[in-house]
Parts: structure tokens; sequence; C-alpha cells
């Protein structure tokens, strides 16, 4: 098996045995009904006592063949409106840029807990889109509101 | 804050050390932390920690070893390999001391976590530290290492120590693996160290082997708990060493009397820790003989009892630690016991089985059961990939696994269900998370189960549903109900499953649950409605069902709880069946009246029914009867804002005892009430948002083709659909102009336009492009979310692109004075980035297929604004107009190129270049000179290589901002400045990089080359922090 499947199955175990609450994660299927363990479906709370509790965002992580060397891709579906997420969804943080702080040894909770803390706590130096950015800087009211309505259409089952 | 000055005897410092440990004040403690650590790493030091070693008062003695640490770590370098092997003895001897005159056990850890220390610095000097350490302890003082050549075997010399010094060895050893295991084994510091400490691995087998024997001496000292500790440190060093055979072959020698300890009640707990660390995460350590060993411990009488244990005891307080075990066991085993019919194997995994059926609810009391799921998981998995990589010949194993899996899938289906009400209100939110979590977990494995079992896995729960149906057992058929809704990701789509699901959906549950005060709990209620949605596809192979499915969810509707949901069922169930449905679509409107007129539904429940409604009549074929039946759902939207506007002109038609109202209140039950144009604002939004789902619900499922070179058809004003869509433009424009200030008016407003920009058959939502245009340019820059506003612009181009040709001129032309209006209405390019972005895009949008028009002579003024705009979003400091300047330009400059191929269309006048081209060189070059950040570099090096790919002068433009001293952003704010990286790149540094990137001709290297220049610009020791 490849260093990558191999990385990929230690991590599934290590998530089965211990993960936070009210997060999920898992490979998908293919149409086999056999896992595709580079693809993971994975949900995201929204952070207690912030504008995001009660959601859950849905979030695609896709893993390249070079995994762990790379570091994955993690995408919102549907696209998030959020400062450091690109129009297509993609999430703009720097543990996951190969060339800013991923590291091997990054564990997929550590990815997922810190896509959890950039809801709430977006950085306006790397911003992905202009819409959540602008109105995070120019109308932090009308942004609150956005983010409540985003959440009630997102709400945790 | 003063400091304590330096003691003068011994004495005082004995008085410091004893201050030190009594309570006292932070900063007492502080200070005489302060002037001890002083004294600590003093040339003295030394000498200070050789007089209180031997001192009566154990903190004094601990801080002796305290310092004797610090001063191996700071001074070691100082000493010389006679001193060093002096000291080793002296340390050694103190240790010993503090043995045998019953120092208190934090002292005597602590030397010998010197003695570690000690080895850290001078392994060379001491390579068998544990068999040296041990002759010293017979001897009962420090000796030389030479002597060691004269002294017996280790296993004699371990023979003769008591328990005490044996107990100290073993904390030795323990500290010896784990503070070698912290060093990087990689690393050349290290190498010898670890290798060191490899050869010790045999003392240490034969220490630990006395230490897991009960001792025959007078001290009744129990030692297998520290030899147990110790162990589990060695097997954790050898997996990360691993592979090491000279390690590996020693500690395995251990695994047995490690066994032995299982049986100890006080060890059992730490030997169960051991045995499920190292099975699940080391499991090649365990031999075959390891692995029959404890097999034949599962199967004894010993081992029942602990199993019946975790199957009915308290797991909170007996733990589930021999679950865990023969779990751990399991997994490191699963190959083997999945294809093994033994009976002994077979046993084993009905034992394994049996715990998904321990006492108790999920997960509150029962905690074996979710590792339990995890195992069973696991096997399933390897069952899969066994299934398909396997000779079918050789899968004889398989009717003897899946056995097992019936017994898994029944105990989860048991274990799922929802415990009494009373139960569940006194769970925690964590428990009811778990809860949650479980249940997902089982999903999962359902699904798994399915690949291998098929329809009989369908069949199963069928059964069970109709079983639990004539029982009425509601808490059994909800958990069918939930296990069937986990399946219709792998059948829903299939229709060879129909005739079992044909059972559950023609069975008189549903009636049940349409019954208002029916018996079916709400539970049930919702996991029945779920069973619905899930089961889409199944209801367009079968209409008949569907309006009974439909009506029930419309009867839920209105409920605080399953309203939500119900309202999501409906929006998907209508928009998938929406062919079928198309006769119900007055019904469903009336519906939908009806329950406006007695209750305020939850707002997001509303824009999904109205979705749904109004994907039904996007179905509807008779254009007439689709417009009608449009009408009647938009009308009753139409007089919500009607309402709104009026309620703003005249705040006394407030009733609040009237629905129409109530719907502005949000929350719905606030605690004052809000001001009347807030009400009147809500009821105007809410309904905008209702009329963005209906205008999504209107949209296409199927592609239709579009002929681009079509004549264009535009509708008659004078038609129905053309006065229709004049209706609503209208209305969207009279909210907008009532509610002014109102942001999200705006922004709804694009998405409708936006629902419509991807249609390509008429509908009222398509408006013609002159009703759009006109609606554009006729806001400003003080419009709220113009930024959203000229995105939406950039759509409505793209939409156009996609349509007859004869229309986009015409409206481009007037769009562009539009948008760069508001460009210029801006007091700075950067003051509000969507704005810039969107221009920007807007512009290259029109230059990508346009650029006739963009150029036209016509729109001189203009584009020469927007040129010196674009170039100072590039010298600015917001990535993401930057970004797209730096698109624009890597777009435009090929357009000037005369020799190029795209030019030969074009009407760009290639002078253009000669003015731009220097200012824009300047900006690169300021950008790439230290100003950019480095994620902007590759976006920064487009136009770069444009340049210097299409233009002859790129080499002299470049070569010029460079080297003139004033190069600087265009505003002239920071002229004089040069490039940010100006003073750590010489000019002979900025000339070959220039030559470099000449040469380069725009190829990709050039990404790397810029790179380079940016890091020497921003000072060579720039990198991240990681």
């Amino acid at each position: 098996m490849s260093l990558c499947q191999n990385r990929l199955q230690e991590e599934r175990k290590q998530w089965r045995k211990d993960h936070p609450f009210g997060f999920y994660a898992r490979p998908q299927k293919n149409a086999q009904g056999v896992l595709d363990l580079k693809v993971w479906e994975c949900g995201i709370p929204g952070k207690e006592k912030t504008i995001w509790e009660g959601g859950l965002f849905k979030l695609v992580v896709t893993f390249p063949d070079e995994y762990p060397t790379k570091p994955p891709k993690c995408k919102f579906v549907p696209p998030l409106f959020h400062p450091n997420v690109y129009p297509s969804g993609t999430v703009c943080l720097s543990i996951l840029n190969e060339e800013e702080a991923w590291k091997p040894a990054i564990t997929i909770k550590q990815i997922l807990l810190g896509v959890q803390d950039l809801l709430n706590d977006p950085n306006p130096e790397s911003p992905a889109q202009a819409e959540a950015y602008n109105m995070f800087k120019r109308d932090r009211t009308q942004y609150e509101r956005r983010i409540k309505q985003i959440v009630r259409e997102n709400a945790a089952p | 804050m003063e400091p304590l000055p330096l003691p003068s005897s011994l004495a005082e410092v004995e008085e410091l050390i004893r201050a030190l440990y009594q309570p006292n004040p932070p900063e007492t403690i502080s200070k005489i932390q302060e002037v001890l650590h002083r004294l600590q790493r003093s040339p003295e030091g030394w000498q200070l920690a050789q007089s209180l070693v031997a001192h009566r008062e154990d903190n004094i003695r601990f801080y002796a070893a305290l310092t004797l640490i610090i001063k191996l770590n700071r001074d070691s370098d100082g000493l010389s390999d006679d001193d060093a092997k002096e000291l080793l003895e002296n340390l050694i001897g103190w240790t010993i001391q503090s043995i045998t005159d019953g120092a208190g056990n934090f002292v005597i850890k602590k030397l010998c976590t010197a003695l570690i220390t000690y080895f850290m610095h001078f392994s060379h000097l001491w390579p068998s530290c544990i068999r040296h350490f041990l002759y010293c302890l017979d001897l009962g003082r420090g000796a030389s290492v030479d002597s060691l050549d004269d002294a017996l075997s280790t296993e004699i010399l371990i023979g003769k120590l008591n328990s005490y010094k044996i107990r100290a060895a073993i904390w030795f050893a323990t500290f010896f693996v784990e503070e070698v295991g912290k060093t990087d084994m990689g690393a050349p510091k290290f190498v010898q160290v670890h290798s060191r400490l490899v050869k010790n691995g045999p003392d240490v087998t034969c220490l630990l082997a006395r230490g897991f024997s009960p001792l025959q001496d007078s001290t009744d000292l129990k030692t297998q708990g520290e030899a147990l500790n110790c162990f589990q440190a060695w097997i954790l060093y050898a997996q990360r060493a691993s592979p090491i055979p000279d390690l590996v072959a020693p500690l395995r020698q251990l695994v047995g009397h490690a066994i032995n300890c299982f049986a100890d009640p006080d060890l059992f707990q730490a030997t169960a820790e051991l045995f499920s660390d190292a099975l699940s995460n080391y499991s090649s350590f365990f031999t075959d003989e390891h692995c029959n060993t404890l097999a034949s411990l599962f199967e004894s009488p010993w081992a029942a009892e602990h199993y019946q244990r975790v199957l009915h005891g308290n797991h909170q307080e007996d733990g589930i630690s021999f679950g865990l075990v023969v779990l751990a066991y399991g997994d490191a085993k699963v190959n083997d016991l999945m294809r093994s019919p033994d009976a002994r194997s077979q046993r084993f995994l009905e034992s394994l089985s049996g715990l998904l059926a321990a006492d108790g609810y999920l997960v509150g009391e029962d905690t074996i059961f979710v590792p339990a799921l995890e195992f069973w998981s696991t096997f399933i998995e390897t069952m899969i990939d066994a299934t398909y990589s396997d000779e079918v010949e050789s899968q004889a194993w398989k009717p003897y696994a899946e056995q097992h899996l019936k017994t898994v899938v029944m105990n989860c289906w048991r274990k799922i269900q929802w415990p009494p009400a009373e139960a569940f209100a006194e769970w925690d939110s964590n428990e009811r998370v778990a809860f949650g979590d479980a249940r997902k977990d089982v999903t999962d494995m359902l699904q798994s189960v399915f690949t291998l079992e098929g329809m009989r896995l369908v069949s199963f729960f069928t059964d069970l549903f109709l079983q639990a149906l004539a029982a009425q057992s509601w808490s059994e058929l909800e958990a069918s109900a939930f296990c069937l809704g986990a399946l219709s990701d792998c059948i829903s789509d299939e229709s060879r499953f129909d005739q079992e699901l044909d059972k559950v959906f023609a069975s008189h549950f549903f009636e049940l649950l349409g019954q208002a005060q029916g018996p079916i709990p709400l539970r049930l209620r919702q996991t029945g409605l779920a069973l619905i949605e899930r089961y889409c596809e199944y209801f367009e192979r079968h209409a008949k069902f569907l309006p009974n499915a439909l009506n029930l969810l419309f009867a839920a509707v209105g409920d605080s709880v399953l309203g939500g949901p119900s309202a999501r069922s409906i929006s998907t169930l209508c928009s998938s069946c929406r062919a079928i449905l198309t006769g119900e679509a007055g019904a469903f409107i009336s519906h939908y009246q009806t329950i406006r007129n007695s209750q305020v539904l939850d707002s997001l429940a509303e824009e999904r029914i109205v979705l749904a409604i109004a994907s039904i009549i996007q179905a509807i074929k008779d254009r007439d009867h689709k417009l009608n039946t449009f009408e009647e759902l938009y009308n009753i939207l139409k007089k919500d804002f009607e309402l709104a506007v009026q309620l703003q002109a005249n705040p006394g038609l407030l009733n609040l005892q009237n629905p129409d109202f109530l719907r502005g209140l949000d929350p719905p039950n606030p605690q004052s009430a809000p001001p009347i144009e807030e009400i009147a604002l809500q009821i105007a939004l809410r309904s905008m948002r209702c009329l963005v789902s209906v205008a999504k619900g209107m949209k296409d499922v199927k592609e239709q083709p579009v002929d681009l070179d079509s004549e264009p058809q535009p509708l008659s004003s004078n038609s129905r659909l053309g006065s229709l869509q004049g209706n609503i433009m209208q209305v969207l424009v009279e909210v907008q102009r009532v509610f002014g200030t109102s942001s999200e008016a705006v922004e709804i407003i694009c998405n409708i336009f936006r629902a419509g920009f991807s249609e390509t058959e008429p509908g009222p939502f398509v408006f013609a492009p002159d009703a759009v245009t006109e609606y554009f340019v006729q806001q400003r820059l003080e419009t709220p979310r113009v930024g959203t506003l000229l995105s939406t612009a950039c759509s409505f181009v793209g939409s156009l692109y996609r349509g007859p040709k004869a229309y986009v001129p015409a409206q481009l032309a007037r769009l562009l004075p539009w948008v760069v209006s508001i460009l210029q209405a801006l007091p700075q390019p950067e003051a509000d980035t969507e704005i810039s972005l969107n221009g920007i895009n807007f512009v290259d949008k029109i230059m990508s297929k346009y650029s006739d028009v963009l150029f036209h002579p016509h729109h001189e003024q203009l584009i020469e604004f927007f040129f010196l705009f674009s170039i100072k979003v590039l010298d600015g400091n917001e990535p993401l107009p930057k970004g797209a300047a730096a698109e624009f330009w890597a777009n435009f400059i090929p357009l000037t190129n005369s020799s190029s191929h795209a030019a030969a269309s074009t009407v760009v006048p290639s002078s253009v270049m000669t003015h731009l081209g220097p200012l824009l060189a300047r900006s690169l070059v300021r950008n790439i000179g230290g100003h950019a950040a480095r994620s902007e570099l590759d976006k920064l090096c487009e136009p770069l290589k444009r340049l210097v790919m299409s233009r002859v002068e790129a080499q002299s433009w470049l070569q010029q901002a460079l080297l003139s001293p004033e190069s600087g952003d265009v505003g002239g704010e920071n002229a004089a400045s040069g490039f940010p990286g100006a003073e750590r790149v010489s000019p002979e540094e900025r000339v070959v990089w220039l030559k470099k990137i000449i040469a380069l001709r725009g190829g990709r290297q050039t990404n790397q080359v810029v790179r380079e220049f940016w890091m020497a610009c921003r000072g060579a020791n720039f990198a991240y922090v990681s």
C-alpha cells in the first residue's frame, strides 16, 4: 500500500477513536460501494458561543497522491460565504498551503478544527472572496446577519 | 523588584530552599527562584549540589538533584573525560545512598533522571549503563566503569538485589528509554546514543523479568506495576524505531510475564492498557505463540467473568478495559479471524459481536458499543476487500463471516433505538450528540454491509419494519425506518428494490403518520417523514404514493419541530418529481394559502415550500396554464410587497392581530414590538426571499441548446409574459425605492436576476436584456451593495455571451460607462474591494470577446481612466483586486502587439503601450521588489511574462523601473522611494536578474526567478515561520 493510503488508513482509525464533538469525517464510497480513502466528506459545526453556533457545514477534503508530503484540498460544498473561502468553495488557510504552514504531521482532526476556528476568526490578510471580505470589513452588522441566515439554512440536525 | 543577595553560607541556601517549598506569595517565590537559579548557574553550583545531596531533608536533596541536572545540561562541555568519570561514580553513589537511607521516591527518581541526563551527554563513557548501574547497586556504591569487566553476569547481579534496588533500577530503565526516545534518532548528534540504548535491551529484559516475578524477600514491595510501566515504554520505543530485531527479540521474552499480570486485580488495569495499546498500534510485536496464549486466556473462566462484567456491569465504575483488549486483539488478527472457520475463532468473533449488546443506553451508559462497532466496521471492510480481491473458490470462509454480520446488524438495530423520552431528557448535550454520532456510525456500517448483502439486508429491515408496525412497537419501528433510510443512498435509484420498498410505503404506517392526534410519537414521525425525503427517486417511479406523501408533509409544515424538515422534504420531492405533479400545482398553492392564513410559517420553511411549488409550475407544459398558475402564486407574494410599501407610507395600518403583519416580526416573538418601518421592511424582505426561491424553482433542470447565431426575438411588452416581467421588475424597483437603505433588498434583487441569467427558455424571471441593463444603469455608488451589483453585471455579461450575439454590443455599450462611472466615483481605488474587483473583472470580460466595443473611440476617456485605475490597484495592498488587475494586464498586453495573431482583429493602437508600458513596468517591479505578498507573485508573473513576450520595449521599461531612483507608485505619494527592496539588491544584481527574465522569454521558469528576486528584496532570512 502506498504511503498516502497507509497514512489515510491510520487517520481514519485515529478519527474513529477520537474525534471532536459534532464533527463528522468519512471517506466517500465509489460506485461499487468501496471506500475511496482519498476523498472524505466532512461536517464542520459552528463553534459554540459564536454566530456560527448551530450550523453544520459540509466540507469535501481531497487528498493528492503525494499526501502527506502535500496538503489536502478542502472545499465547502456548496461554497460558503466567508472571507477566506474562494468562490469555488476552496478554503484558504495557511496550514493547507504547501508553501506556508503545511506539515506532514498535521492530522485530519487538526485540519477540521483549524477550519472551524477560521469560521469565526477570518484572516483579513488573505481574502478569497470579495463579497464576504468586503462585508466583513465594511458592515459588520450586515455580515453577522448574513451569517445567522446561513447558519439557519445549514442547521445541524 | 529588588533581587535578593546571593547567600553567603550553606545554611542560608538551605533556608532558601525550605522557603521555596513553603506557601509564600508569588513574588517571594520568584525572588527565591531567581537567586537560587543564579547560584545553580554559577561555577560553585557543582559543589553546592554535592554538599546538599546527602542532606537529611528530602526537599533539599531533591533540589540538589535538580541542580545536578541543570549543571549537566549547561556545563558538561567543560568537563574532561576523567572529571566526567568521577562525576558518574559520585552520582551513582548518591543515588544508592538515597535508596539505602530511605529517601522519598521523588528524590530517588530525580537522581535517576540526573543519571539519564549524564548518559545523554556522556553515553560514550557509559555504554552499558543498565548493567553498570545494577553492578553498583549490588556493590552498594559507585564504582568505575572499567571495573565492570570483572563483574558477575547480569542475571546473578539482579538476583542479589532487594526489591527497593530493583524498583529503582526499573525507574532508571524507564526514564532511560523515555528520555532517549524524545530525541531524533536520525539526527547525527543522537545516532550513537540510540544505538547504545538498544545494546542495553537484553539487560533491561533481564531486569524486568525479575521485576515481573514476585520477589521472595523481606521487603514485601511489589515491583510488577513498575515493570509493566517500563515494559510499555520500551515497546513504544521499539515500535517507533522499528525494525530493530536486536531490541525486539529480547523484549518479546517478557510478553508472557506481562500476560500473567492480568490475573492480579491491582495490575489488571495497567496490563489491559498495555495490551490494548500495543495490540492496536504495534501488533507485529506479538508472535503467533503470544497470540495463542492470549486466545487461550480469552477462553478461560477468568475471561468469561470479565466479559460478563463488560456486558452487564456499570461501565462508568468498572470500566471496559477487558472489552478494549479483546477488541484490540480482534483488530490485530482481523484477517486471520475472518478466514478461520475453526471453533475457537468463531467463538471469539461471537463474543465480539456480543459486545454490541451490552446493557444500558448508548453512549452515556454503554461505552463499549462504539469501539465494538469500530472493530466490526473494520471487519466488514476487510470482508469487502477480500471479496473483491480473492478468487471465488477460496472464499469458503464467507458463509461463516456472514453469519456474524447478521448478529452485528441485529444488535446495532436494537442499540440505536431511542430511549423513552424521560430517559432522554436526563442526558446532557454531550450524550445526546454522541448518541446521534453513534447512529451515524451505524449508518456507515450498514452501507458497507449492503455492499456484501444487497437485497437480503433490505428485506431484513422491511421485515423488521412490518413486524414492529404490527406490534405497534414504536421504537423498533423507528429504528427500522432509520436503517432503511440509511440504505437509501444505495438503493433509492434502483428499481429492483421497489418491490421490497412497496411493502413499506404501501403499509398503513403512513396513514397513522397523517393522523394529527394519532399514536405516532414525535421521533418516529420525524424519521418517517425523513424516509419519504430519502426515497425521492422511488416516488418518482411510483407516482401513486406521491400525493399521499406530500399531503403528510404539508400537514406537518406548521409544526415547530417537524416544519423545517418537512418543508425541505417537500422541496426535494417536488423538485425531482415535478413532471408528475403538474396536476397538483393548484392544490398546493391553496394548501400554501390556507397555511398562511392561519399562521406565520418559519420563513426558511416558507421559502422551501414556494420553491417546491414553483418547480412544479416550471414543469407545466401548457404555456397559458403555466402562466396562470405562476401568477396565482406570484400574486400572493405581490400582496405582501404592496402591504409593506403601504405600511411604510402609512404606519397607522399596523394590525398585529393579522398574520399578514405578523410576517414582519423577526424573530417571531420579540420582547418588545420593533419600529414600524422595521416591520414593513421585514415583510418586504421575507417575501422577496420567497420570490428568489420562486425564481430558483422556475429554473429549468434540463439544458436546452442555444443557437448563438439566431436572431433575437424580443418579447413584446404587450405579451402576457412581457407584461408579467414588467410587473415583477416594477415591484422590485419599487421595493428598492421605498426601502432604499436595505442592503439585503439589493442582494435579493441580484439573486433574482441571477436565477434568470442561466435560463435559455423564456420565463417570468428571464428578463429582456434591455430591462436588466436599464435597472443597472440607474444604480449609483450610493446604492447599498453596489459591489454585488457589479458582480451580478459580470454574470449578466456571461449570460449575454451564451445567448444570441446580436444582443450583446448594445448592452455592453450602455453598461461600460456605468461601471466606469462607479469606479470613478470611488474616493480611492481600494475604498471598496468588491467594487474594484468586479469593476476590473467586468472590463476584462468585455475585452475577452468584444474588445472593439471596449476600445471604441467613443470610450477613449473611460478606458484611459480605467488603465490608470487598474495600475493604481496593482500598486495597492488589496490582494483580490490586485490579482484581477494583474490578470487584466496579462490579457491586455498581447492585444497591443501588432505582430501577434490576436491583434489582427482588435482596434487597440500599439501606441497605447508607449505611455502605459513604463508605468506598468514600474508597478510590477515595485511588487516583485518586495511590495507584493509571496502568494501574489504567481499572479504578478503573468503580466510580466506577457510583457517580455509581446513587447520589444519591455527590457528598457523594466530596466528603467529597476534602476531609476524615483521608481515609485503611480500616485506619486511614494515617489522617490524606489522599490521596497532596493537597498538589498545592488544595481548590478538587478541587471543580471533582468537579463535572466528577458532570456526566459516569458517561460515558466520566470516564476522561480521572480521568487528569488523577491526573496532577496525581502531579506534573505525571510522565511515562513513553521
